[in-house]
């Protein structure tokens, strides 16, 4: 799939007003075709009706957190390239190497600002071009 | 003048509570260890609300100065980064979820006469501990420097 603002992107959180401000500033920057599910069962299920170019999730949800989210999706041959970003309170260093090293692209610490969302998903679609 | 938000009431020294300790020779009780905790989790909600609450009105400043100007550009940056300081919202939900479930734990001890254990249960395999307090856990640019390192 051609990576830019036209892909489909899968925004995945639990509270609503996080996936209002995501959603709002993806928009800003251009991405048209935004989805919402509100935990990482619900994306999952998404992802398997639905091609996406770039995943947003949260980490702390239930009943499947974005971390085992980020790991069915790289078991899985055809979700394993999707590009994923974690967007998260967890803020330890435990949990960024875990996530690092379960292959997520980019992590984001909450509090964040429009300008960090705009770098994180600018280097994932530079390196994939 | 009434106040409005924001401003910091004078905080009276806190009273040493029956069973403080006063030294580093005796162990603190676990539960007055989580009730301490709780209380640092209320300070930081009420610095995390009072930071967000700060860029909310600098940005409706901004707004309102550019109200009756053509510039589209700045009032829209202005307006995403009031959205984005809503997201103290899911913060301050976090740390109000973690405080909640601190009381309801003490309280069930307290109705049922047992002590306050440690969790003996298998550890999960990564620990959500959600919003760190101040000091705590990393800003974006320590985790930037942690994802530029190889493995």
């Amino acid at each position: 799939m051609a990576l830019g603002p036209s892909v489909p992107v899968l925004v995945v959180d639990d509270y609503k007003t996080m996936i209002r401000i995501i959603c709002n500033l993806l928009k800003q920057l251009g991405f048209a075709n935004v989805d919402e599910a509100n935990d990482g069962t619900a994306a999952l299920n998404m992802m398997r009706e639905k091609d996406y170019g770039l995943i947003i999730s949260d980490w702390n949800m239930e009943p499947m957190t974005g971390y085992e989210l980020l790991r069915e999706v790289r078991a899985d041959d055809r979700l394993s390239r999707t590009p994923f970003i974690m967007v998260t309170a967890e803020s330890k260093t435990d949990n960024v190497i875990a996530a690092k090293k379960a292959g997520v692209n980019n992590y984001i610490v909450k509090p964040f600002n429009a300008a960090t969302l705009k770098s994180k998903i600018d280097a994932i679609f530079g390196d994939a071009a | 003048m009434a106040q409005v938000g924001g401003t910091k009431p004078k905080q009276e020294p806190r009273k040493r509570a029956k069973g403080d300790c006063c030294c580093n020779t005796h162990s603190v009780p676990a539960e007055i260890t989580l009730l301490l905790n709780t209380l640092r989790e209320l300070a930081a909600i009420r610095s995390t609300a009072e930071d967000a609450a700060a860029r909310i009105l600098d940005s409706a400043e901004g707004l309102l100065a550019l109200a009756d100007k053509e510039e589209a550009k700045k009032a829209e940056d202005a307006i995403m980064s009031i959205m984005t300081a809503c997201g103290f919202d899911d913060l301050v939900g976090q740390r109000v979820t973690k405080i909640t479930a601190t009381l309801d734990k003490v309280i069930a001890t307290r109705l049922n006469g047992e002590e306050l254990d440690q969790p003996n249960g298998p550890a999960a395999e990564i620990e959500l501990d959600g919003p760190s307090l101040p000091g705590g856990g990393h800003d974006q640019a320590r985790i930037d420097l942690l994802f530029s390192k190889k493995n």
